[in-house]
């Protein structure tokens, strides 16, 4: 598959595209996916007068987009452990997978709790009145009429959040999951390292080829990115009309 | 809840020093990116708006390439890829962060600045155009101040993620105040109290600046939408 590229390079692209990207993927598609669902509950919540609940999911959401993730992951990583211990609650103990999806997800949430809270809102009241006449709960009313609505004007933001994880799962690598940017960067450290032919004792190797590498991770992102950015800001043109 | 009862004030007060220290370079990396990202963005986003040729579509190549691309990729290129194409471009980490953290905010602010000068109304600028002002002079006078202000928030929230941004900085190993804590937790194992620090240190800093840019949206609104 890779037969094309100098042979340095193939194992290279080997580990960085069967390894590094199916963790990128994993990281990110399960963030998102977990960001949606936290995020449309708690943004939907946020719509109802009720102070104490309005609180707890403001302080959420201020919280996890507030801090950097990579601080976020840190907290998760370095110092639940250290509770899970302490209470004797192994779940608390996560690996360095688990803890950059969690990080990415409370941040991610955050973001689409605020985006649906707007969307919800935008929602004229008449909506919500004749749901009401109609019989519905509150359950029913949102669930039924709502949130279908809603999720139409949701639709955009989520493809700019899809993005946004994608780009941010690279802060896996420095915990040390083996994404695409960590697995690159392993292998760089591998080329860099010179060997030695048994046969003829010459030095082999020694270049890092950090400039390929890099450069080919950053086209990677490019080719991941930039068609879900144009499809973000088309479908925000389509609704706007 | 042993772990709320040995959290430890006494040690954040004995590492004040190499914390504040940190925070120091955090300002510093903060300071430069969002200085620098203000130059970036308000002359590629003027040279967007007014589609200079030339140099309009390469800015649009540059914005595009970095908000497609992570930062921390960039980092990484900048930090360790430049240097292996030709030896001049080898800076010390510092820098490369400085770099970095201007790119990036450059990019999102010429979008943002673009999108500030593009929705002055066409008729200020006929307006000044017909009281006999030149093209630079309405650009200065009636272009900067309007469209300026319409892109202040979008703006200060750029800066805000260059200030985020700077935490990291240390898979560089910068010493700013991410990198600082992370060590003193290598050596300490006092995980909770560092963790705290960086907690509450960003989330007071990134709170004041969005208290910070609702003080100005209002201050700064255009008389005739007030």
């Amino acid at each position: 598959m890779f037969g094309w590229l100098p042979e340095w390079a193939q194992p290279v692209a080997e580990y960085v595209l069967h390894t590094g990207l199916r963790n990128t993927l994993i990281i990110a598609g399960v963030s998102v996916l977990l960001s949606i669902v936290v995020g449309v509950v708690f943004g939907t919540l946020l719509t109802i007068r009720f102070l104490p609940v309005q609180a707890a999911i403001r302080l959420y959401i201020e919280v996890w987009r507030g801090l950097p993730i990579i601080v976020t992951i840190f907290l998760l990583f370095f110092a639940l452990p250290t509770l899970a211990d302490e209470l004797h609650f192994s779940a608390l103990n996560l690996d360095t997978m688990r803890a950059s999806i969690l990080g990415l997800s409370l941040w991610g949430s955050a973001q689409i709790a605020e985006a649906t809270r707007g969307a919800v809102q935008s929602i004229p009241k008449e909506q919500h009145e004749a749901s009401a006449a109609l019989g519905f709960g509150w359950v029913g009313r949102h669930t039924n009429v709502i949130l279908p609505q809603a999720l139409r004007r949701l639709i955009p933001p989520l493809v700019g959040l899809s993005v946004g994880v994608i780009q941010n799962s690279t802060l896996a690598s420095i915990i040390g999951v083996p994404e695409v940017l960590e697995a690159a960067q392993r292998s760089t450290n591998r080329l860099a390292v010179p060997t030695v032919d048994p046969t003829t004792l010459s030095i082999e190797g020694g270049d890092s080829h950090a400039l390929e590498i890099y450069l080919g991770v950053f086209f990677l992102f490019f080719v991941i990115s930039f068609p879900l950015t144009r499809l973000a800001a088309y479908l925000e043109r389509r609704l706007a009309q | 809840m042993s772990v709320l009862a040995s959290f430890d004030w006494s040690y954040i007060w004995e590492r004040r020093e190499v914390l504040a220290e940190g925070l120091k370079v955090t300002f510093e990396l903060a300071a430069i990116g969002i200085a620098g990202a203000f130059v970036v963005g308000l002359l590629l986003g003027a040279a967007r708006a007014y589609r200079i040729p030339v140099i309009s579509q390469l800015a649009g190549i540059y914005v595009e390439l970095i908000r497609n691309t992570p930062i921390l990729v960039q980092i990484f290129l900048i930090a360790y890829g430049l240097p292996k194409a030709t030896k001049s471009l080898q800076f010390e980490f510092f820098t490369v962060a400085c770099v970095a953290l201007v790119l990036w905010g450059g990019a999102f602010n010429t979008e943002n600045f673009r999108a500030g000068f593009e929705a002055v109304p066409k008729r200020y600028n006929e307006a000044a155009l017909a009281l006999g002002f030149g093209r630079i002079r309405t650009f200065l006078n009636i272009s900067l101040p309007i469209g300026g202000r319409i892109a202040l928030p979008s703006s200060i929230n750029t800066y805000i993620s260059v200030f985020k941004n700077t935490a990291l900085m240390t898979a560089i190993s910068v010493e700013e105040l991410t990198n600082v804590a992370k060590q003193s937790i290598d050596l300490d194992f006092r995980t909770w109290e560092m963790i705290a620090v960086l907690a509450v240190t960003y989330l007071t800093l990134v709170w004041t600046l969005s208290a910070l840019i609702r003080l100005l949206e209002r201050r700064l609104a255009l008389p005739e939408e007030r």
